[in-house]
């Protein structure tokens, strides 16, 4: 091993065995530098530099845009992390943290930190609506209800979408031939590089592209209520007065500077009408006078529990909610249980060393398993096409295989069931036969000696030992399947859609896709805030059942 | 492979062979004893091919639409391929996955060794609690949190936007986040079987931990690196929600589970044969990995990860 440690160094040197880098006069600088900072070798070493080097560069190209930002939180985030790691690794100590940071580091940006701000979310009213902070609320609500002045700069203007959160925006062109961006949150001058293309592939700011005219159209209302607030700074730029307060659209190719129409007291918190004195508090993140009329856009605000009491309380959405909930449950029993009968049944049949062949029956079993489960759900979804799936052609039928309303959508759920069972018990049939294997054949026999049946005998031997080797896994299979993303939405889309509920759920919908229909489905308007809420109450079923299953399994005691 | 004997083959002539094995009893107790399990073997054979027998017919056929999809082959053309590649950008979204799913995936490995080295091979405070929080964590899946982490790709875009919403590298990042798991806990307890010996001498030679981890402790567990490499690839690979809300909608950007979805998403009647095409090819990268594969994969999920 000697030459193993030798090896990369860059110098031959001889040294003496023991401590790395102890003292002697013959000792290379690079030996003794590599030494002090806890590795004794130059390859090492310069891996370290360079790595630390990485990571400060980033840490400083970071700070040098989060702080123009004034994004206070995540610049104080990017600053602790990069000492930090800088600390873990110029120190001689901290063994064990060298090899744990960046699997950490990633954990926690990417898993833990989504998790918190889930249960965060939760207890939001985030969602279409309900977007953006109170403060970008106030701009926009100030910017929103405007007059303007006979003699206001006008501008030339196009709407702009962005694709990701569907926030408008204007490209806009003053009389000067000046080109900015404005958005919801202000305006900024754009520089020769930040329109990109051309027509309606033109990219601004790296963000927005024109909307189409149907677009356009679909969202008229929105698009021509749409302004962009105005700073002060922003309005001596534009050589205008004080007053100037927001650029508002006119048509869609034009847009025009304005005057507020509201007026917002940081002190009390209210809105005010300037014109008829009316009074907006904000309560639960909409602006609301006393007669009950409101501003629009609203902002998120803390709900508390409102998400779960609607998920438990209101009758709208208690009753797709438990429909879902009860199918998450039978869907992932069954597809544990059908799966697993007909892979040890299989698993059974085949176990005999007598049959030719076994090897490449194996190979040919395992293909659905082997195949992407999101191309197998789609290719399913065709095959078991109502009109013209190949399975309703080969025998003549027209079975509504993936849409079938009647008694609870049944026979979807069939079908997921079936598709289900055909992706996992080659599965099955592997581990099955796995065990099969490890279970002495002369039990059985000296119990079919002893006049037990054959069923007997699989009763109350085979089965018992089967179910201790196979346990854990049945219970893995039962969590994977209880958020089976993949097989449930790519093959039904969750539908047929359970009728006369607010949100969007279906008769096959589990639990995990109904969550993410909720966010992101946006037909009916996205509530991030009650998809959260129902994400966290999955947390806790999971969590809740990992639990019962490790207890059973003991795996925490190979912990120590 | 079933070696046709004769009473194979009386078997295959179906109900006649059975009226024949009925008469003598030799058959009969073969048949009984060893014979119907070929018959289970060749129907669940059947049932789990049957679908890719109409994929590989339907990405052949003349015809484009599900409509004048066939039962048997009457005509072979390459038409659905051609098609494919005309309408849609179909390398492209399968570099996209074999790049993101292999870099995580590759990444993912060097993540867990490090720590399940650390795990292995070193005492401190904190061990056991380290362990049982990546156990815990590994409950809660990434994609339970697709709300959170979307908002949070869309904020970080404001900032960075070469890793926020909408980027390839973004997603990749996120795929990272899911290293500490199951992969950790599978490499400890392979680590744990090679011996310290080795690790000790080459301790008292003056090497360091680090080159003890990439000289020693790396190229002892190949096998398992191999295991938890090729699972991690294929559940990227396969990976659909994060991709569908991180990627944003624009066409050359998506991975093949969501380029795919789009396209045949509307189009189930008249996309049906350039889809089978895709399907094919897009199958192909984890079945081969299974196939050459076959007898680690199944070792390593039997030791724990599901994948339904």
């Amino acid at each position: 091993m000697s030459r193993n440690a030798d090896a990369g160094r860059g110098t031959n040197t001889p040294r003496p065995a023991g401590r790395p880098g102890g003292p002697g006069a013959a000792t290379p600088f690079a030996d003794r530098l590599a030494a002090r900072l806890g590795s004794n070798s130059v390859t090492g070493l310069f891996a370290k530099l360079v790595f630390l080097g990485v990571v400060n560069g980033l840490g400083l190209y970071a700070v040098s845009t989060l702080l123009p930002a004034r994004a206070w939180t995540p610049l104080v985030m990017v600053i602790v992390a990069t000492l930090a790691i800088d600390a873990v690794y110029l120190s001689k100590r901290a063994l064990p943290l060298k090899f744990m940071v960046p699997g950490t580091v990633a954990l926690l940006v990417f898993q833990v930190y989504p998790v918190l701000y889930t249960a965060y979310i939760g207890f939001t009213n985030y969602g279409t609506g309900n977007v953006l902070t109170q403060e970008q609320a106030v701009g926009r609500i100030i910017a929103g209800a405007t007059r303007v002045p006979e003699d206001a700069t006008r501008f030339r203007s196009r709407p702009l979408v962005d694709d990701a959160d569907g926030s408008l925006a204007l490209l806009l062109t003053d009389p000067d031939g000046d080109v900015f961006l404005g958005t919801g949150d202000g305006l900024e001058p754009l520089a020769e590089g930040d329109v990109v293309g051309e027509g309606n592939d033109t990219v601004v700011a790296g963000r927005f592209r024109p909307m189409t005219l149907s677009e356009a159209s679909q969202r008229e209302a929105e698009v021509l209520a749409f302004a962009v607030p105005i700073t002060d700074d922003a309005a001596a730029e534009l050589e205008e007065g004080a007053a100037a307060d927001a650029i508002s659209v006119q048509t869609f190719t034009s847009a025009a500077v304005a005057v507020a129409a509201l007026e917002h007291d940081p002190a009390s918190g209210v809105i005010t009408d300037t014109a008829t004195g009316q009074v907006y508090e904000p309560v639960e993140g909409t602006y609301t006078a006393a007669d009950g009329t409101t501003l629009r856009p609203g902002y998120r605000d803390v709900v508390g529990f409102g998400n779960y009491e609607r998920v438990l309380t209101s009758p709208a959405i208690r009753g797709p909610f438990f429909r879902v909930f009860v199918w998450t449950f039978a869907f992932a029993i069954l597809s544990m249980l059908t799966t697993f009968v007909m892979g040890l049944a299989l698993a059974m049949a085949l176990n005999d060393p007598r049959i030719k062949g076994r090897r490449l029956t194996r190979s040919l079993l395992i293909v659905p398993y082997a195949l992407p489960s999101f191309m197998t759900a789609l290719i399913w979804r065709g095959l078991l096409n109502q009109s013209f799936g190949p399975i309703n052609r080969m025998f003549d039928w027209s079975v509504p295989w993936l849409s079938s309303q009647a008694f609870a959508g049944a026979l979807p759920k069939f079908s997921i069931l079936l598709v289900n069972l055909w992706l996992g018990f080659g599965y099955m049939f592997l581990i099955n036969t796995g065990a099969l294997q490890a279970i002495p054949a002369d039990l059985t026999e000296a119990a079919r000696v002893d006049g037990a049946s054959g069923w007997q005998a699989f009763r109350n031997i085979t089965l018992p030992l089967l179910l201790v080797a196979v346990g854990p896994l049945l219970i893995a299979s039962f969590a994977f399947n209880f958020n089976n993303f993949n097989v449930v939405y790519l093959l039904t889309g969750g539908g047929p859609p359970i009728g006369g509920t607010p949100t969007p759920a279906g008769h096959t919908d589990i639990l995990i896709s109904y969550s993410y229909r909720l966010a992101f489905e946006s037909g009916r308007g996205q509530d991030f805030g009650l998809a959260a809420a129902v994400s966290t109450i999955i947390f806790f079923l999971v969590a809740v059942f990992s639990y019962l299953g490790f207890k059973r399994t003991a795996v925490l005691e190979e912990i120590n | 492979m079933p070696v046709p004997t004769a009473e194979h083959a009386k078997l295959r002539n179906g109900a006649a062979g059975r009226v024949r094995n009925a008469s003598s009893p030799r058959g009969v107790r073969w048949f009984r004893e060893l014979g119907w399990r070929y018959v289970v073997a060749a129907l669940a054979v059947a049932f789990a091919l049957m679908p890719a027998y109409f994929v590989v017919l339907a990405s052949f056929s003349p015809t484009a639409t599900l409509q004048g999809s066939q039962l048997l082959p009457r005509e072979v053309t390459t038409a659905n391929y051609t098609r494919l590649f005309q309408v849609t950008p179909y390398w492209t979204w399968l570099g996209n996955s074999l790049k993101i799913a292999g870099g995580a995936a590759a990444v993912n490995m060097l993540l867990s060794a490090m720590a399940a080295y650390a795990f292995s091979r070193l005492r401190f405070t904190g061990r056991r609690v380290g362990l049982l929080a990546i156990l815990l964590m590994q409950m809660f899946p990434q994609l339970l949190a697709n709300v959170a982490i979307f908002l949070f790709l869309v904020n970080v875009r404001t900032y960075f936007p070469t890793i926020g919403f909408g980027t390839q590298l973004g997603l990749f990042l996120v795929y990272l986040g899911g290293a500490l798991g199951t992969n950790t806990w599978l490499m400890k307890g392979f680590f744990d079987t090679v011996p310290t010996d080795l690790d000790e001498s080459a301790r008292v030679d003056g090497a360091t931990h680090g080159q003890i981890f990439v000289r020693i402790i790396l190229p002892l567990s190949a096998p398992i690196l191999v295991v938890a490499g090729l699972l991690s690839f294929i559940f990227l690979f396969n990976e659909f929600i994060l991709a569908s809300i991180l990627l944003g909608q624009e066409d050359g950007n998506q991975t093949l589970a969501t380029g795919l979805y789009r396209f045949i998403d509307q189009n189930y009647g008249q996309q049906w044969g350039p889809f089978a095409a895709g399907a094919l090819i897009g199958s192909l990268p984890t079945l081969l990995l299974f196939l050459f594969g076959q007898r680690w994969i199944v070792s390593g999920l039997t030791t724990g990860s599901v994948k339904g």
